[in-house]
This record gives C-alpha cells, sequence and structure tokens, in this order.
C-alpha cells in the first residue's frame, strides 16, 4: 500500500471509525485519538494487511479493539466512567447544535448509550452505519447468531423504551 | 407509499427480518412527513440518520495524521539493518580497543630487558671483564673446595681394601 492508496481507501473511513469509537466511548477527544491510533496501525502494518479484503471492516475492527482497551484502562485507573461519559457527550456539542436537537434525540442517545456493550455495537453498526450481518460479524468477531440476538435485543429496548413509552404515554 | 406496506416493513424490522434495503427504504420515508402514529417511530430513524452525519469534528486532522505517518517512515528495513550491524561493530570496537591498552599496560610493568647501561665501550669492557672474573673466583673457590671431597674417595677405598690403581682401574671400566 502506498499513501495515495492509503489516502483513498484508508483515511475517507475516518469519520465512519470515528464514530464507532465515540459511540463505545462516550468521548470526541479519546475517540479522535483512537482514530489516529487505527490509521497509523493500518498504515505501519500495510504489507500483512495486503490480503486484508475487506479494509473499512477490518479497521473498524481495530477500531473497536483499541477502543475496548482504552475503556478498560479507563476503569482500571478508577477514574469515575459514568459521570465522565455525561459530561463529554454534552460538551461535545456546541450550544448551536444543543438548541437544535431534539429532546428525543438526547433521550435516545442516552437509551443507547446506556444498552449493554454488544447490543449497542450492534445496533450502531447496523441501524446507523448500514452494515450487512456478514460485515458485523467480522468487525465484531461473533457468529451470526450472536449478532442477530444482540441486534434483537436492542431494538426491542429502542421499541419499548422509547416507542412505546412516547406513544402511549405509559 | 400506503402505510400499509410500511406497517408490515415495520414489524419485519423489530424483529430483525428486514434486508439493509428495506432499512433504507424506512429511512427515507420516515424522512418525510409521516402519520401521526408514526412520529415516534420516524424520530428513531431519523436519529440514526442524524448520527450518521456526525464527522471527526477538527479540520486538521488529516494533516495530522499524514504527518505522524511521515515521521514513522524512516524506520524502514534500510535502518533497521545498519542499526544491528552497528551494534556488531560497537562490540567489536570495545573488544579491540580493550585488548590495546591492556597491552600498553603490559608494557609499561616490564619493560624491555636489553638495554644499554654504558656508554663507552671500553668502560664496558672493562666492567665485562671485571663481573667474569668475580665469577671465575668464584668458580676457583668452589673448586679448591670440592678437590677436598676427593679424601673421602680415598679413605673409602681403603676401608673396602682396595688400592687405589684398582679402583682408578674401575673408573676407567666404567
Amino acid at each position: 500500500m502506498n499513501l495515495e492508496t492509503f489516502e483513498n481507501r484508508v483515511l475517507p473511513t475516518k469519520n465512519k471509525l470515528f464514530r464507532f469509537a465515540f459511540r463505545l466511548l462516550g468521548s470526541s477527544e479519546e475517540a479522535k485519538d483512537i482514530v489516529q491510533e487505527v490509521l497509523i496501525k493500518v498504515w505501519n502494518g500495510r504489507e500483512q494487511m495486503a490480503e486484508v479484503q475487506n479494509m473499512e471492516a477490518w479497521c473498524m475492527r481495530i477500531t473497536k479493539n483499541l477502543s475496548l482497551d482504552r475503556l478498560r484502562s479507563r476503569q482500571r485507573r478508577a477514574t469515575d466512567p459514568i459521570e465522565e461519559g455525561m459530561e463529554i457527550r454534552n460538551e461535545t456539542l456546541t450550544p448551536h447544535e444543543r438548541t437544535e436537537i431534539h429532546e428525543n434525540m438526547q433521550r435516545l442517545n442516552e437509551m443507547i448509550a446506556a444498552l449493554p456493550e454488544k447490543q449497542r455495537q450492534v445496533i450502531h453498526l447496523r441501524d446507523i452505519e448500514g452494515y450487512s450481518y456478514n460485515e458485523i460479524c467480522e468487525i465484531l468477531e461473533l457468529d451470526m447468531n450472536q449478532v442477530k440476538v444482540n441486534l434483537f435485543r436492542a431494538r426491542t429496548a429502542v421499541r419499548e423504551k422509547f416507542v412505546k413509552i412516547n406513544a402511549y404515554g405509559l | 407509499m400506503d402505510s400499509k406496506h410500511i406497517e408490515q416493513l415495520l414489524e419485519k424490522y423489530w424483529n430483525c427480518d428486514t434486508s439493509l434495503e428495506e432499512e433504507q427504504h424506512l429511512r427515507e420515508y420516515f424522512r418525510g412527513d409521516v402519520p401521526e402514529s408514526m412520529n415516534e417511530v420516524a424520530e428513531v430513524f431519523r436519529y440514526f440518520d442524524k448520527q450518521q452525519k456526525q464527522q471527526v469534528n477538527s479540520p486538521d486532522f488529516d494533516a495530522v495524521v499524514k504527518k505522524k505517518i511521515r515521521q514513522h517512515r524512516p524506520e524502514g528495513k534500510l535502518v533497521k539493518m545498519f542499526y544491528s550491524y552497528g551494534r556488531i561493530a560497537a562490540g567489536l570496537l570495545v573488544v579491540v580497543a580493550a585488548t590495546y591498552f591492556v597491552r600498553q599496560e603490559v608494557r609499561k610493568a616490564y619493560p624491555p630487558e636489553i638495554a644499554d647501561t654504558y656508554s663507552d665501550p671500553k668502560l664496558a669492557l672493562e666492567e665485562t671483564k671485571k663481573a667474569l672474573m668475580m665469577i671465575s673466583k668464584g668458580f676457583n673457590k668452589a673448586h679448591r673446595e670440592a678437590s677436598k671431597i676427593k679424601a673421602f674417595n680415598e679413605a673409602e677405598v681403603k676401608i673396602q681394601g682396595k688400592t687405589l690403581e684398582e679402583s682408578e682401574e674401575n673408573e676407567k671400566k666404567i
């Protein structure tokens, strides 16, 4: 891989990688760090990656692994992870965006952030990024069954917590 | 698009039986105006739509990454090769230097033995003669003392009842 292919094929995935890292970490600064790390890792390992077919899925997978590592080390440092996440979620929005975003959007954000890790990953990859089930399996290193179960649970949670409650005021 | 069809699709969606195309279809549908009963669901799909537009919010991101990549470049095979050979060369250099210094120390501790002590050859000859005379005097003295041992030999011969001549003959035979 030369610099040109890197710029044309790998660098443009940065926003997808960023969104995924952001979904996992809840901090845009950290997500940005992770994406940078991923891109540099891909570049340094470009010779071994010659046979990788789906470059994007590969990058997503590295993003997932590095993000989870970061999460784990954050927990080890024993800072208060919940508070940090909440605080940063608001901080990443400009005042303009904050007023623009509907209250419901905010609620959905928090709801998905509260989902178990796997469900959150799967619903992000499928419903926001629009990946196929096969690609999700590849990215998350799960089998098809696990992906579908997690997606089903995540969608059901959204349906029950958001759609039904809002619709019927329960 | 009739809402009956959409409702069916939605039900499929909640059961995770929709294809990517069908999900895309739903997204597009909910972008527009929808019946009031579907407001909540529409909100969910609009949320997904909006989330997908989120981007890295730093304009110099690409530049930073490219810069870091370029910094990483020099660490190629050639550099690594020089590095490993350099280590071997440094090791050899240490050994060679150590040997050199040790040899120098040894030379200092044991200076060469052959050295001229006299500049005048005549004086040197005199001194040598004197030294040789001293040694030969010592030799002569030792020789005189050693000849006394002969007396013991003669005594031994007499005791054994043999004549001096005989013993001398014996000595010759031997």
